[in-house]
């Protein structure tokens, strides 16, 4: 057993009220903080607040060309989104990477966000998609890009008494295509060597008009890479490019050593990738114009 | 660490339990209710799906629920696969296909069998495969238990 109180909430008036003690976290689908309390006891709460209750945040809408996805809405539910399948066909291509089918079931988007692994799969996709996260705490809510809301390998800027409540991103527009792809130890559940996402949108001559290149597991927090990015902008997609924007991406990241990989090895890797991705975001972005 | 009231459904019965808020709902199956399908292979960590029970209908490590969190809601162990304890379809498929042997993994698999069948009554073998990589088996081998799913997929559809 856990040892650890645990505390539901019941509305999320209730959960701010809860959280304002110091030594509470947020026990979403617990795929993350239960093994991480059992094993290594590297995570110490001392209570855990469940708040498998508050169905309210729980949901994918989109209103004024925008996509709310509520903090507590599980990956299974991601992937089986008729409304994200037509916008972001990335993130749920990076949601199905996530584990197997059990942990999806249970793991939420806002748990993968918080969690703020380096190697978490929803991220890059977001990043691409210039996502928002709300935060909402008794008194305040506040809108913070993704980009600054990981800080560092486990590290948000989340205050004292403040919790997820939803991630926001503008519908992208006509002519766009993404992709997400990931190199792990073996196809199924396992946690990304490298990950990278794209989003290309090509303007009518069939240029890319804005890219959008990030990564996961090369650097302490998932990343964008702005250097690929502005090699991208403004030309004509081909092999070359992608092989440029590959190399100019390298100045960006900055992977390490673990028992996953070797640096050397994600370094190359994340290259092959990232023309893959590329390859794969530019074919979607052209069926898109038809 | 504290007490809590927990009300849920167990196989189509219902349940008052009062319990300590941090026990799993695996702890609480096999000391509470001597339901003991469901079992501990890899530690709880959601590795192994060895614990593997439908939660609303939905395959869950049994491991990685807090008993808190089952509020409300119906949990099916694979007890609770018939109402009189015969053999169900899957589980006469996973016998018939050789896809049982040390038996450890099968009440999981048999569960994530089940959870898959509900939602994809006739799935391919990539389907059934993706379905099953959260269940490990470290001694019959996959292809007879892939073959076990593809015999129940028949069977069911079958029966209807």
């Amino acid at each position: 057993m856990i040892d650890c109180e645990v505390n539901v909430a019941k509305s999320c008036t209730e959960l701010t009220q809860i959280l304002i003690e110091p030594s509470a976290r947020i026990l979403a689908g617990g795929t993350d903080i239960l093994p991480g309390m059992r094993k290594n006891s590297i995570i110490k709460p001392i209570t855990l607040i469940d708040v498998s209750q508050l169905n309210e945040l729980s949901y994918i809408c989109e209103h004024e060309g925008q996509i709310d996805i509520g903090a507590l809405t599980t990956h299974s539910k991601l992937i089986t989104s008729p409304l994200l399948l037509q916008h972001a066909p990335a993130l749920i291509d990076a949601c199905a990477s996530i584990g197997s089918t059990q942990t999806r079931n249970r793991g939420t988007l806002g748990g993968n966000l918080c969690n703020a692994s380096p190697a978490a799969d929803s991220v890059p996709p977001l990043l691409c998609l210039e996502a928002v996260v709300t935060l909402s705490s008794h008194d305040n809510q506040r809108q913070v890009p993704l980009s600054d809301f990981i800080i560092g390998p486990g590290q948000t800027c989340l205050q004292q008494g403040e919790y997820l409540s939803h991630i926001s991103f503008a519908v992208p527009q006509k002519h766009t295509g993404t992709s997400f792809m990931k190199l792990g130890r073996r196809n199924g559940m396992s946690i990304a060597v490298v990950s990278t996402s794209v989003l290309i949108c090509i303007d009518q001559n069939g240029n890319i008009e804005y890219a959008r290149v990030a990564f996961g597991s090369v650097a302490p927090t998932p990343i964008l890479s702005h250097h690929a990015e502005t090699a991208l902008t403004g030309k004509t997609p081909s092999a070359q490019l992608f092989s440029e924007a590959a190399q100019t991406m390298l100045t960006d990241i900055n992977p390490i050593d673990d028992l996953r990989a070797s640096r050397e090895y994600r370094l190359h890797s994340a290259g092959v990738l990232l023309q893959r991705a590329l390859q794969t975001a530019c074919h979607q972005a052209e069926m898109d114009m038809r | 660490m504290n007490k809590l009231t927990v009300h849920f459904t167990l196989n189509q019965q219902s349940i008052r339990l009062e319990t300590l808020a941090a026990r799993s709902l695996l702890d609480v199956l096999r000391e509470d209710f001597a339901l003991t399908g469901a079992k501990d292979s890899c530690g709880g960590d959601g590795e192994c799906g060895a614990c593997t029970v439908l939660l609303d209908g939905e395959a869950v490590n049994a491991c990685m629920v807090l008993i808190s969190q089952v509020e409300g809601r119906h949990v099916l162990t694979i007890e609770g696969l018939t109402p009189d304890g015969s053999l169900h379809p899957i589980q006469n498929a996973y016998v018939q296909a050789g896809a049982i042997q040390c038996g450890y993994c099968t009440p999981g698999m048999v569960m994530a069998t089940k959870a898959l069948l509900d939602h994809t009554p006739q799935p391919d073998e990539t389907q059934i495969r993706e379905a099953l990589a959260g269940n490990l088996c470290r001694c019959t081998g996959y292809t007879k238990i892939v073959q076990a799913v593809q015999f129940a997929a028949a069977e069911l559809h079958h029966d209807n």
